[in-house]
């Protein structure tokens, strides 16, 4: 087997895995970047709306720092880490500026200077912007930035298979060239886990098909934790049917939603910030307007732009417009945007303080949406995931590179057959369970069971039906018994990763008798700070999943109730 | 919702069997993007058919193939819009890169030439040390925002005829990449950018083949053609270069002292005596060589066409 040896090996080549691999290599260690795409295929192409951003001289004139974090600390009903928030909202300024200057084209004043709109849950505006294509912008130009390096290589059509752990310590990853499902040996003594979300575990989801909790996965079966995973974000506005996302940009730009009687809903449920209220509230706000009947035929709503004008649409939210038109046959200029609410983000993550270290296993990392930093609690503020990403994945990156020089790789190789003995079991096995199945039943009772309305017994329910998968998925078998770009056996190993994500998940939403952010309880509908203002801590053991609690950081904000 | 079914032909490929068709039927409505029918047979009907989907929403360039035989994005596709009236609709791998199984093929020679082109903003080290502020007017970032929106999908590369030819063009996803940055303001390495782009510049024959396949409207052809603007700044001359000087300069001087471009003149300008001959003697044997010496006269108010020209410079 191919044996190769780095100081740093990071997983995953969306924005924060880009961001770390930068600044590590600038430091000059050693990095190899491993994805199961080309860079730009990841996720972070799909954010659209924006980055926010205090940008000292350039922001609305009453804003400053403070009020930012404080928007975040309530947005995130109160179970985010101050420390982190503050952290994120006083570096934005300067990433915005350091992103500028690795030439990401943002969208400028006539004065030449940096555009800002406004976002849901934000006091000020202060997202940034490049058209309504954010995030693929931002990707391209980290990408295209670390093409200057050459002691950064890109593993690129890589799956992960399992990390390597010798002791306490890291001692780097296997992986399988997609290509000829041949092994490597990834050595190293950091490992950086920056491998995106777990849309595809839901029916209904705005993310990309490679978004399948594999970080998480190979995480929990190495005995690394998950914070808070019961936490999950569901956007508003998912275009009906396919579920692709119509951006917030829409909303801050003036577009509201009405249900079927031609009512602007949001009114009556959020009587300041209407249509710009914190996603789980809008997304819960539609879900009562469509199960009340007020939906149109189909079970969705209208998301109506058309006063915006067309050229308007076309200079910001050309994105919008374009997926309307292609996917949903709709002239936004002329009709409303048919939208619901589908699954977006998750808040949960591996557990890591703000330096972006996890304090299971020595030399793990995590920064980006596969981390839980608790910036984002309980839900997450549109523009902030692209903020974390680059914030936390160069504060990440600068963790790791005092990490490398304070220590040297483990010196002995691992024995790591078991691995990849347990990832050709699916191709020599002759009978069984098929991923297509399994993973089907798993999106279906996610999305019913673990989604946007929660109780006891759906979530009892949804604990038991995942414990019956993943006893399954034991016997999993692929019918492509080629070593030919084999995509059956990444799809069978990605159903092994989600199903233990999502055992976790469930468990734990099970476990917090409260509603909070986006954890919202039919059966507990209220906060209850008392009993739960505390993080969930996940393990997986075998077959257990083991919760313990950690305390939620403050600096200076009280809990106070959550009105917008 | 109204279902229809269809059947999908797709070419398979594998390094065992080769190449070989096979069908499948299923239903799909008017919103069912081709992404979805392919993860719905490889779900559903055939777990080994292979190939790339990420974001399906236009962003990642991932899911690039032909359809049709047209060079396309499978999620940009929708299904019951690309059936023909049986209701049928195939689906092969991409032009030009090798094949690796089924619709997956090999795009890194694609990468390479990206990377060839320099694809980084090289901004002002006082820039990059936070001492200074870049701005950048709206105008600005609108056209480089423009070239800056490829996907790095391919599809233009695998319909241009000129890099099957000539391996010494980038392609046009590598000159909407140069460009860009050519573009930009707060680079700082424009002349280096010029000189190395030129010479592939003029290796394109502006088919527009780029135009008509890309899914995000980037138009490298005009890149192309924008970074030929620079040519009198060009430093770096090559013989493609060259000729293109001497046809620049040729056609500058026909229409100062003709006020036309007399193509025979042109011809020999630019491609020398020895060139024309070559062509001269593949005129005589199609019988075209008499067009050469068409008569073809002068614009008469050449005063106006002065002024012209004049304004110009």
């Amino acid at each position: 087997m191919e044996k190769k040896e780095y100081d740093a090996v990071i997983l995953g080549g969306g924005l924060a895995g880009l961001m770390a691999a930068n600044i590590v290599a600038a430091a000059g260690f050693s990095v190899a970047v491993v994805s199961k795409v080309f860079p730009t295929r990841s996720h972070s192409a799909a954010a659209e709306g924006g980055i926010a951003a205090y940008i000292m001289g350039n922001s609305d004139p009453n804003d400053d720092p403070d009020f930012m974090s404080y928007d975040e600390v309530k947005g995130g009903d109160y179970l985010v880490d101050q420390d982190a928030a503050e952290l994120l909202s006083k570096k934005s300024g300067e990433i915005v500026n350091l992103l500028d200057a690795w030439g990401a084209p943002f969208n400028r004043q006539p004065d030449g200077r940096i555009a800002l709109r406004y976002f849901g849950g934000q006091t000020y505006p202060r997202t940034r912007f490049i058209a309504d294509k954010t995030g693929m912008a931002l990707l391209h130009t980290l990408f295209e930035h670390s093409t200057g390096f050459k002691n950064i290589e890109y593993y690129n059509e890589y799956y992960v298979l399992d990390i390597v752990r010798e002791g306490d310590n890291v001692n780097g990853l296997v992986a399988m060239e997609m290509k000829t499902l041949n092994p490597i040996y990834l050595k190293s003594r950091a490992l950086l886990i920056a491998s995106g979300g777990i849309g595809m575990m839901y029916k209904h989801t705005t993310n990309s098909y490679i978004n399948t909790g594999d970080g998480h996965g190979i995480a929990l079966r190495s005995g690394v934790a998950l914070k808070d995973p019961e936490f999950v974000q569901f956007h508003p506005t998912g275009l009906y049917p396919s579920d692709i996302l119509i951006s917030e940009a829409a909303r801050a730009e003036g577009a509201i939603l009405i249900n079927n009687k031609g009512e602007r809903f949001m009114a009556k449920y959020a009587p300041h910030k209407f249509d710009l209220a914190p996603r789980d509230i809008v997304s819960r706000s539609m879900t009562i307007e469509i199960r009340e009947g007020r939906g149109f035929e189909g079970g969705y709503l209208g998301l109506d732009l058309r006063h915006l004008g067309k050229k308007y649409i076309m200079e910001r939210l050309a994105l919008a417009y374009d997926a309307a038109k292609n996917f949903s046959g709709v002239d936004a200029s002329e009709e409303m945007i048919p939208v619901r609410p589908a699954q977006h983000y998750f808040m949960g993550g591996i557990d890591v303080d703000t330096t972006g270290t996890n304090h299971d296993l020595n030399g793990i990392f995590s920064a980006g949406e596969s981390a839980c930093v608790s910036v984002h609690g309980a839900n997450r503020l549109g523009s902030n995931s692209l903020l974390e990403t680059v914030v936390y994945g160069r504060e990440t990156g600068n963790t790791m590179v005092e990490f490398l020089k304070s220590h040297k790789n483990v010196e002995t190789n691992s024995n790591v057959e078991p691995i990849i003995d347990a990832a050709y079991a699916y191709i020599k096995r002759e009978t069984g369970e098929h991923f297509g199945i399994l993973t089907e039943e798993l999106r279906d009772v996610m999305w019913d069971n673990v989604g946007i309305f929660r109780d006891n017994d759906k979530l009892a329910e949804a604990v038991k039906k995942i414990k019956d998968l993943r006893v399954r998925a034991k016997t999993m078998y692929v019918t492509d018994k080629t070593s030919n770009y084999n995509t059956e056996l990444f799809n069978a190993l990605e159903t092994r990763n989600m199903l233990d994500v999502a055992y976790t998940m469930a468990t734990a939403a099970l476990n917090r008798t409260e509603t909070r952010g986006a954890h919202f309880r039919d059966d507990f509908p209220t906060r209850d700070d008392k009993n739960w203002m505390k993080h969930t801590v996940t393990y997986l053991a075998g077959d257990e999943v083991k919760i313990s609690y950690k305390p939620v950081t403050y600096t200076r904000w009280k809990p106070e109730a959550r009105v917008y | 919702m109204e279902e229809k079914e269809i059947t999908v032909n797709i070419k398979k490929y594998n390094d065992k069997d080769g190449a070989f068709w096979k069908s499948y039927k299923l239903k799909a409505d008017k919103y069912t993007q081709m992404t979805e029918v392919l993860r719905r047979i490889k779900s559903e009907q055939d777990p080994t058919l292979a190939y790339r989907a990420s974001c399906h929403m236009a962003v990642c360039g991932s899911c690039s193939m032909k359809i049709n035989g047209v060079p396309s994005l499978a999620c940009r596709t929708i299904a019951l819009q690309a059936v023909d009236e049986k209701n049928e609709i195939n689906v092969e791998s991409m032009d030009y890169y090798p094949g690796v199984r089924d619709l997956i093929t090999d795009i890194d020679g694609f990468y390479d030439k990206i990377y060839k082109v320099m694809p980084r903003l090289i901004a002002d080290e006082s820039v990059l040390m936070g001492e200074n502020e870049q701005r950048m007017t709206p105008e600005n970032q609108t056209e480089v925002w423009k070239f800056q929106e490829c996907i790095y999908c391919g599809l233009c590369v695998s319909a241009c005829p000129s890099v099957k030819e000539d391996e010494k063009f980038l392609g046009p996803a590598a000159h909407a990449k140069g460009f860009r940055f050519i573009d930009d303001v707060r680079d700082t390495k424009k002349q280096e950018r010029i000189d190395l782009l030129m010479d592939s510049a003029y290796r394109c024959t502006s088919c527009y083949m780029c135009y008509e396949v890309c899914p995000q409207d980037v138009q490298p052809v005009i890149a192309i053609k924008k970074t030929k603007n620079y040519l009198d700044q060009s430093r770096s001359d090559t013989p493609v270069t060259i000729m293109a000087r001497k046809h620049d300069d040729t056609i500058v001087n026909l229409i100062e002292t003709t006020g036309k471009i007399k193509e025979s003149t042109l011809f020999l300008k630019t491609f020398g005596f020895g060139e024309a001959m070559r062509d001269a003697i593949d005129m005589l044997k199609s019988g075209k060589f008499k067009y050469a010496f068409e008569k073809d006269s002068n614009v008469k108010n050449m005063n106006e066409i002065k002024k012209m020209m004049g304004d110009k410079k």
